[in-house]
């Protein structure tokens, strides 16, 4: 493991080395978004990702399409085709209950993990 | 809902692929449009906006690829996790599992077995070009008490007809022959038919070498040519591609071979006309017709069958309107044919499809088989539907701590139908090695009259059959437990692991599915024993002659003309006659249940005559009654001296009853041509013979004796055994005649044999059947109890702990299954009432209500029943009241 990804210290350097996402982190990234956002389209997921990560996570939009399915089909968003503010036809995802309980639980894990690989990380150096 | 709703829209995007593509495709327009749009607001003009969507949202093909691998992915993925969980679970309760693949391979190998058969009968199609348009020719004539499908148009009446008919694109005339072959010192007799040039045409078929008869070889005195059978290619000539350059003799005489027809074509099989020559089982050898001008013109009864192929578009009523039109015109146009006896010229006219004639009779028989294995292959769904409803109420704990963890309902119902889906598939692979076994065995169990039953094998579309039968079963099967655990209360069962479907322990369904299957098995047993029946009363019919000759055919050749074969036959008779242990030998014109028949009209002396009265007319030497123990009732057999062919005559009871009601037979006259020119003396009345068959009740009979009636057929009573007196029959006629060929030998209990095969056939089917199904749904009912006993362990701990005896727990589990017998056994009696009705044509002596084989059916359920629940209720008669309390 190195630095590619968590650890970055410079930006310049990761705009360079797009993120690597561990499969699980997009997910975990899309529940959360949608947690707090309220019912988001793709697009709007992505823009949020991006804006968030202040354009460090520089993934082609399209990348999220996969997690998308599989929140989906764990039945932690349900979808359907709504308008925008500005009258486009959007798919729209919403958070469910199902996915709600996965948010706490994943966030959960994901603490512990991070905090295990901070602390391995730390210790190597 | 979540998970049902995750569950469904994973199947739909394997069912409904497309809608999905298109949602996909929709949600990445839209995508990019929204990106494009802030793009654009960020001032880039609409094109560049564009160009930076696409730019931003990367590969879009790629993004689609990677949904749909993530769509597919986790469907796989959970497949695969539920069979490796599946196999798994079904490791380990191996009982559970043999007995539910055992049970699904009875059911599948029996379905398949006989669908197989039913695929080579009646649905494969014939090698004839479309068989549907082929038809048959009759002429009935209402004077002749025969069945219609007896006699073709004569010559006369079919060259006219074909000259007039406009509904056939082809007709041809053809006659059954058999030929003597000498191969290797031995000869054989073959299978033949002398056909005419419309014959290959009107089947649509052409041989596979050489070519079929044209112009010439058709005229008469032309060179003789022969075409061969596929299979005579192989066995005679060894495949060799020079066949055409060769002869083979047939009678005597030389035949240039000039086609071979391709494998299959055998046309006409034994099964393919309804009254052709016994003797044939099918045709080997074709070669032309050639008939002259004189008999071309012949409005005789012949020995020729019409066969013609319908016009497209032509049905077979117009066919017969038109026929009927042309043979009332010929009736009148020509007068009655001085040699058919003094049969008026009444010619009707009879269009019968081919495949009616040919299938026709074994459709009902293959119907009934049809729905006895769909009973077996119900029976079987139920009892793995039942097992299944066990196991699933027996791992409710399971299902109930997995639906805790958090286990989606759509994923445990995944997982239950994975399970079931396992099972069908060892099943169908199991039914599938069962009906290969099934058909090894087929061979033996040939009753001979079943067209193509020899060809039964499992072919693409019969393997599609046991696959869709058991993916079906195991489905149906595994659906109901599948639904029962998905509705599971989850705070139920917290509440109370020991959930109880109702008091006596197991759910409604599976009583109602034991109900179901009893009730099936109550149809297949009566149905069973109502055939065990018939045949019982087939088999003692009493046939008038004994098991025991010896019976066999000699066919003379052209070296034996008429005057020379009375003597060759008062030879051999003496011959046989002198060998040791011989009590008697005759011949006869035509053995009994040897499917040929000849009919004479007769007048009797003092009685008031009617036109075409008619009996069965035998010419037989004079020892042929000792020969075959037909038992004299009144005067006696012929002797020596009677054998002057204008000698007197013997009748069978039937006769005597019918002619002589009321006076003696004895020393009565009867005349058989019509000008009365010669009448024989009744000398004796023997015992009615079962000539057509052993279920057609006798006709009057009519013997004369001499040695001198033409093909004669032998028969041999000796004390010695068969196969002795078989060796020494052929030892004679070696030294007699060495080139003549002993063919049809068989004692008389084969021919009885061979007469009750095709039921013999249809009632061990059944009944192996309907012991299948019997014993499936004991395994069901005793499992069922079982299962019950198991979930009331605490309850009867309680009931013996406030004094109830092991007598009464017993009783109390033999009462609920004698409840659920009753209600299968009352619901099967009365499904019987109404399903014997289309057993009928299948019964011989025997009523379809018939009271015996209801009443032993019943008991045997019964009985049955009981014994099936005893294990399981004596072990819960076995409980230990202290035992039963501790636990839970």
């Amino acid at each position: 493991m190195t630095s590619k990804w968590f650890n970055c210290s410079l930006e310049c350097q990761v705009k360079k080395m797009p993120i690597q996402i561990l499969q699980g982190t997009l997910d975990l990234m899309i529940l959360r978004t949608l947690a707090t956002m309220g019912p988001q389209h793709a697009y709007g997921i992505a823009s949020r990702l991006q804006q968030v990560s202040e354009d460090a996570l520089n993934l082609n939009q399209g990348t999220i399409y996969p997690a998308l399915v599989r929140i989906e089909q764990h039945g932690w968003t349900r979808a359907s085709w709504c308008k925008t503010e500005n009258n486009r036809d959007a798919k729209y995802y919403t958070i469910t209950k199902a996915g709600l309980k996965a948010l706490s639980e994943e966030t959960e894990r994901w603490r512990q993990m991070a905090g295990v690989v901070e602390k391995l990380l730390a210790e190597e150096q | 809902m979540a998970h049902w709703r995750s569950i469904t829209a994973r199947l739909r995007s394997l069912l409904a692929n497309k809608r999905v593509e298109e949602d996909l495709a929709r949600e990445v327009a839209s995508h990019l449009t929204l990106l494009a749009d802030d793009f654009e607001r960020r001032g880039m003009s609409r094109a560049e906006a564009r160009l930076a969507a696409r730019r931003a949202y990367g590969g879009v093909e790629q993004a689609k690829q990677a949904h749909r691998d993530e769509r597919s992915l986790l469907w796989i993925e959970q497949t695969m996790q539920d069979m490796r969980y599946g196999l798994r679970t079904l490791s380990k309760s191996p009982g559970f599992t043999i007995t539910v693949v055992l049970t699904l391979a009875l059911g599948i190998g029996a379905c398949t077995a006989i669908f197989s058969l039913v695929n080579a009968v009646l649905i494969r199609s014939l090698p004839y070009g479309d068989p549907e348009q082929l038809v048959y020719l009759f002429s009935p004539n209402p004077s002749l008490k025969i069945p219609a499908e007896v006699i073709c148009p004569s010559y006369g009446d079919f060259y006219d007809l074909k000259r007039e008919a406009k509904s056939y694109a082809d007709m041809s005339n053809f006659e059954q022959a058999q030929f003597s072959v000498t191969q290797q010192g031995t000869t054989l007799r073959i299978g033949g038919a002398r056909v005419d040039d419309d014959f290959f045409s009107t089947l649509q078929s052409m041989p596979e070498l050489g070519r079929i008869f044209a112009g010439e070889d058709n005229l008469p005195g032309h060179a003789k040519v022969a075409v061969i059978s596929h299979s005579l290619w192989v066995s005679m000539f060894g495949a060799r591609p020079d066949v055409l350059n060769r002869s083979m003799q047939l009678d005597g005489a030389n035949y240039q071979i000039v086609g071979v027809m391709p494998p299959r074509f055998e046309y006409p099989f034994k099964s393919d006309l309804p009254y052709g020559d016994s003797h044939t089982q099918s045709t080997q050898i074709w070669v032309p017709l050639a008939l002259d001008s004189k008999a071309r013109a012949s409005r005789g009864i012949g020995n020729n069958v019409s066969v013609a192929r319908l016009r497209s578009g032509v049905t077979i009523h117009q066919a017969q309107a038109e026929m009927t039109g042309i043979m009332a015109r010929l009736d009148k146009e020509y007068a009655a044919d001085p040699r058919d006896a003094g049969l008026p010229r009444e010619w009707g006219a009879l269009v019968e499809s081919f495949t009616g004639v040919s299938i026709g009779p074994v459709r009902p028989l293959m119907r009934l088989l049809l729905a006895a294995v769909g009973l077996v292959l119900l029976i079987a769904c139920g009892n793995v539907a039942n097992l299944l409803l066990a196991r699933a109420a027996e791992r409710a704990r399971e299902l109930g701590v997995r639906a805790a963890l958090g286990a989606g309902r759509g994923r445990m119902v995944r997982q239950l139908l994975t399970e079931s889906l396992l099972v069908g598939v060892g099943g169908c692979a199991v039914g599938i090695v069962l009906a290969v076994l099934f058909l090894r065995l087929l061979p033996k169990l040939d009753p001979g009259n079943i067209p193509r039953l020899n060809e039964a094998s499992l072919d693409a579309r019969v393997f599609l059959v046991a696959i869709g039968g058991s993916l079906l079963t195991s489905l149906l099967a595994g659906l109901m437990p599948a639904i029962g655990a998905s509705r599971m209360e989850l705070t139920e069962f917290l509440k109370s692991h020991a959930m109880r479907g109702s008091s006596a322990g197991h759910s409604r369904l599976q009583s109602a599915l034991i109900v179901a299957q009893t009730a099936m098995v109550v149809v297949l047993l009566a149905g069973a024993g109502l055939l065990i029946r018939s045949y019982i009363n087939v088999e003692s019919v009493d046939t008038g002659f004994t098991r025991s000759a010896v019976t066999f055919h000699v066919s003379l050749d052209q070296r034996y003309p008429a005057q020379k074969q009375g003597a060759f036959y008062k030879e051999l008779i003496t011959k046989l006659e002198a060998l040791p242990g011989v009590k008697a030998a005759g011949g006869v014109s035509n053995l009994p249940l040897s499917n040929s028949e000849s009919i004479g009209f007769l007048w009797v002396e003092g009685y008031p005559n009617k036109d075409f009265q008619q009996a069965e007319g035998r010419g037989v030497t004079p020892h042929y009654f000792e020969a075959m123990e037909i038992p004299l009732i009144a005067g006696r057999y012929f002797i020596e001296a009677d054998a002057t062919g204008n000698g007197p005559a013997i009748i069978n009871q039937k006769f005597a009853a019918t002619y002589f009601s009321n006076r003696n037979p004895i020393g009565g006259r009867i005349s058989t041509d019509e000008k009365h020119a010669h009448w024989s003396t009744v000398v004796g009345v023997v015992a009615d013979v079962r000539h057509m068959g052993l279920e057609e009740e006798p006709q009057p009979q009519m013997y004369n004796t001499s040695y001198d009636f033409g093909d004669e057929s032998v028969a041999v009573r000796s004390t010695l055994p068969a196969a002795t007196v078989e060796n020494e029959i052929r030892a004679i006629l070696k030294s007699i005649d060495p080139s003549l060929a002993v063919t049809d030998i068989h004692t008389m209990g084969d021919l009885v044999s061979i007469a009750t095969a095709r039921r013999r056939f249809q009632t061990s089917l059944l009944a192996v059947f309907a012991g299948i199904a019997l014993i499936m749904a004991l395994v069901g009912l005793s499992g069922l109890m079982r299962f019950s006993v198991n979930r009331r362990t605490r309850e009867v701990g309680i009931r013996m702990a406030l004094g109830a005896e092991r007598r009464d727990v017993l009783l109390l589990i033999l009462r609920n299954a004698l409840v659920l017998v009753v209600c299968g056994l009352s619901l099967g009696l009365a499904s019987t009432w109404i399903a014997t009705r289309l057993l009928k044509s299948f019964l011989f002596g025997v009523g379809q209500h018939d009271p015996f084989t209801i009443v032993t059916v019943s008991v045997l359920l019964l009985v049955c029943g009981l014994m099936a629940a005893f294990v399981p209720a004596r072990r819960a008669a076995s409980i230990d009241p202290m035992q039963a309390l501790r636990t839970e």
